[in-house]
């Protein structure tokens, strides 16, 4: 254990050593020595004080010469800034101090959960206007990379009036983006995975509120604050937005590794409304290159189709997907978990997009 | 201040896109002005309006220039100089029509700009029209929300074949309940009522408890060519029974506002109490 401030020292360092299942081996109060003399014990659970910010930035190398120990990151208070630093250098997680035994096992094994120790993947799915197919691509998506990567995946539903994440897996969670972005300030990582409803294996969601006007209750700093802490939680975080732009968007989406921007192929005009959002997108102080168009119910959906589109556009596109009419019943009766139409385009589409995800090609 | 205001306002709103407000906002319009009404239509998606793309107008001013007018004038404009007009003249057995547009903002940003008390200060200046029918976009917002406060009819349409648009459907019209809407003023209207689905019209009624003002049928090939054409269905498609549906639809309305002037208490709306969106949704938390 690394720890800069002696009383906290010496606080759980008598923690520890009252508890059974732990030996505490050494503790420091700089990274230097810890780092010349802790090889001699042969560790496997490194606490580091990251809130130093020496120990912060030499981390990586601990992470290098001890590539099978847990190295855990201890902060006197939850901080996004530092903690996404911290897994950027490789850490297993963060803890917030003082803490009990207990809570090391329990982190352990949530961070073991989510994944390789790299900073979450962060994917958006923005409509221009509704009806785009965003929640099913979201969805679908999600599970496939939860299933393909076996790590841990996070829906968020932040479409905030009319949420529809929970009734496609036919879920009525207990928690909700509204107790979640209030009670977020107070929490720990720990504290906070509960508010995520399992679904199946590696797959949460945060639900939707239940009614529209809560959405009122939800800002953006607060979402913003929800998805950082739930990016220290789960590798892959795919949040379904709003049709349409609001704040609340804009600040997720400069969060976000990749924003998919949807629109389904109707009467044609798609493509215009798409060109308005890309322009707005791309352009002003925000001005990021990370937003992906998609088109869905693409007729015929070949690669002449994605080239007349593209072309169009005045831009790449990520993806066309062809309609799926089995999908409709699907997810009509929140099957979505168990009769999925396998061996289409639609599902083959799916599957490449997730791959190129989890690459971090995107 | 009843009186002053003459229009019958009809809102065309619903809790999710795609659900064919647009179309029904527009051939209601052509609809109740080829009864011989003056109408204004007025696309309050302001971010995605299609009004102006889907009649192939192109307007020299906009809702955002009537904003920006507002700001600089210190409130002196009137919305007659920011309407377009839809004109259709026909040599044949078909009706000519004409009514007024107001458009959306050209750019997705200036949609940010448009001020609540703007746009009502607009409807009020258009109190000379017999109709104006908003096309709202599906949400609830602060502009939704003052608009369906000024509204005489708010026509609710649905497109019940997918479950989570149905539990939207739902969860809107318990929301207009909550906040105070009469039950009288809202109207339901299914669209795509007779199109293959899983989930019937009926059942939908036995959820929300309420019976469908009016069904539209489906007819999507007559809307994407009325789309293609820019021009309503009564000329891209005139024996559809979806056009003549908006006839039945339109006339609906106007047989309310004969009612009305029959017993000649002029068509004003009974003001309704201001109440901001914040106050609708302490109400709802806090009683």
């Amino acid at each position: 254990m690394v720890e800069s401030s002696p009383p906290m020292l010496e606080t759980l360092s008598n923690t520890l050593k009252q508890a059974e299942n732990f030996e505490l081996l050494s503790t420091y109060d700089n990274f230097n020595a810890a780092l010349w003399q802790s090889a001699i014990y042969n560790p496997n659970l490194f606490l580091m004080d990251i809130d130093n910010e020496e120990v912060l930035n030499n981390l990586p190398a601990f992470v290098d010469i001890f590539p099978e120990a847990v190295i855990l990151g201890m902060m006197s208070n939850w901080d996004a800034d530092i903690s996404y630093k911290a897994q950027k250098m490789g850490v297993t997680g963060c803890i917030v101090k003082p803490f009990k035994p207990s809570e090391i096992v329990e982190s352990i094994e949530l961070y073991k959960k989510r994944g390789k120790p790299k900073p979450s993947q962060i994917v958006t799915f923005f409509s221009p206007k509704g009806r785009s197919g965003r929640t099913t691509l979201a969805a679908l998506l999600a599970l496939e990379v939860a299933q393909k990567s076996n790590e841990a995946v996070a829906l968020i539903d932040a479409d905030l009036q009319f949420g529809d994440l929970p009734i496609f897996f036919d879920l009525e969670p207990q928690h909700t983006v509204v107790d979640a972005v209030h009670d977020v300030k107070l929490l720990t990582p720990l504290a906070f995975a509960p508010y995520f409803h399992e679904i199946t294996k590696n797959l949460y969601l945060l639900s939707s509120p239940e009614r529209p006007e809560y959405a009122e209750l939800v800002d953006a700093q607060g979402l913003v604050e929800v998805v950082r802490m739930a990016g220290h939680i789960f590798r892959y975080l795919f949040i379904d937005l709003p049709a349409g732009f609001n704040p609340l968007s804009i600040a997720v989406s400069n969060f976000a590794n990749t924003n998919f921007v949807v629109a389904m192929i109707n009467t044609g005009l798609e493509v215009l409304h798409m060109k308005r959002s890309l322009d707005l997108l791309r352009t002003g102080e925000n001005r990021k290159e990370n937003h992906c168009p998609i088109f869905t119910r693409v007729n015929p959906c070949n690669a002449e189709q994605k080239a007349k589109l593209e072309q169009q556009l005045g831009s790449p596109i990520a993806a066309i997907f062809p309609n799926e009419y089995n999908l409709v019943s699907v997810a009509n009766s929140g099957r979505i978990l168990y009769g999925l139409p396998r061996d289409t385009l639609m599902m083959k589409t799916i599957e490449n997009l997730a791959k190129e995800i989890i690459a971090g090609k995107l | 201040m009843a009186g002053e205001r003459n229009s019958i306002i009809i809102s065309v709103f619903s809790t999710s896109s795609g659900n064919g407000k647009t179309i029904t906002a527009i051939n209601l319009a052509a609809s109740l002005s080829c009864e011989g009404y003056a109408v204004c239509l007025v696309d309050l998606d302001l971010q995605f309006g299609d009004i102006v793309t889907y009649l192939k107008l192109e307007p020299k001013h906009t809702i955002a220039e009537a904003q920006r007018d507002f700001i600089e004038s210190n409130g002196k404009i009137n919305a007659i100089d920011y309407l377009t007009t839809y004109g259709h003249v026909s040599f044949d057995n078909a009706p000519s029509i004409t009514f007024s547009v107001m458009a959306p903002p050209r750019m997705v940003y200036d949609a940010y700009n448009i001020e609540v008390p703007v746009v009502e200060k607009l409807l009020r200046d258009m109190n000379y029209f017999d109709f104006i029918i908003l096309d709202l976009n599906a949400a609830f917002s602060a502009l939704n929300l003052a608009m369906l406060d000024m509204s005489t009819i708010i026509n609710y349409v649905g497109v019940v074949d997918f479950l989570p648009s149905v539990k939207n459907f739902k969860i809107g019209y318990d929301t207009l309940i909550r906040f105070e809407y009469e039950e009288s003023k809202i109207r339901l209207v299914e669209n795509r009522a007779n199109s293959q689905k899983l989930i019937s019209g009926n059942d939908v009624e036995r959820l929300i408890g309420e019976k469908f003002f009016h069904r539209l049928p489906n007819d999507f090939p007559s809307v994407n060519k009325a789309v293609r054409e820019g021009r309503p269905l009564m000329y891209a498609a005139p024996n559809s029974a979806l056009t003549k549906s908006f006839t039945e639809l339109a006339r609906k309305y106007t047989r309310h506002q004969e009612l009305i002037q029959s017993h000649q208490l002029g068509a004003a709306p009974v003001e309704n109490n201001k109440q901001s969106w914040i106050s609708k949704v302490m109400n709802v938390f806090f009683g």
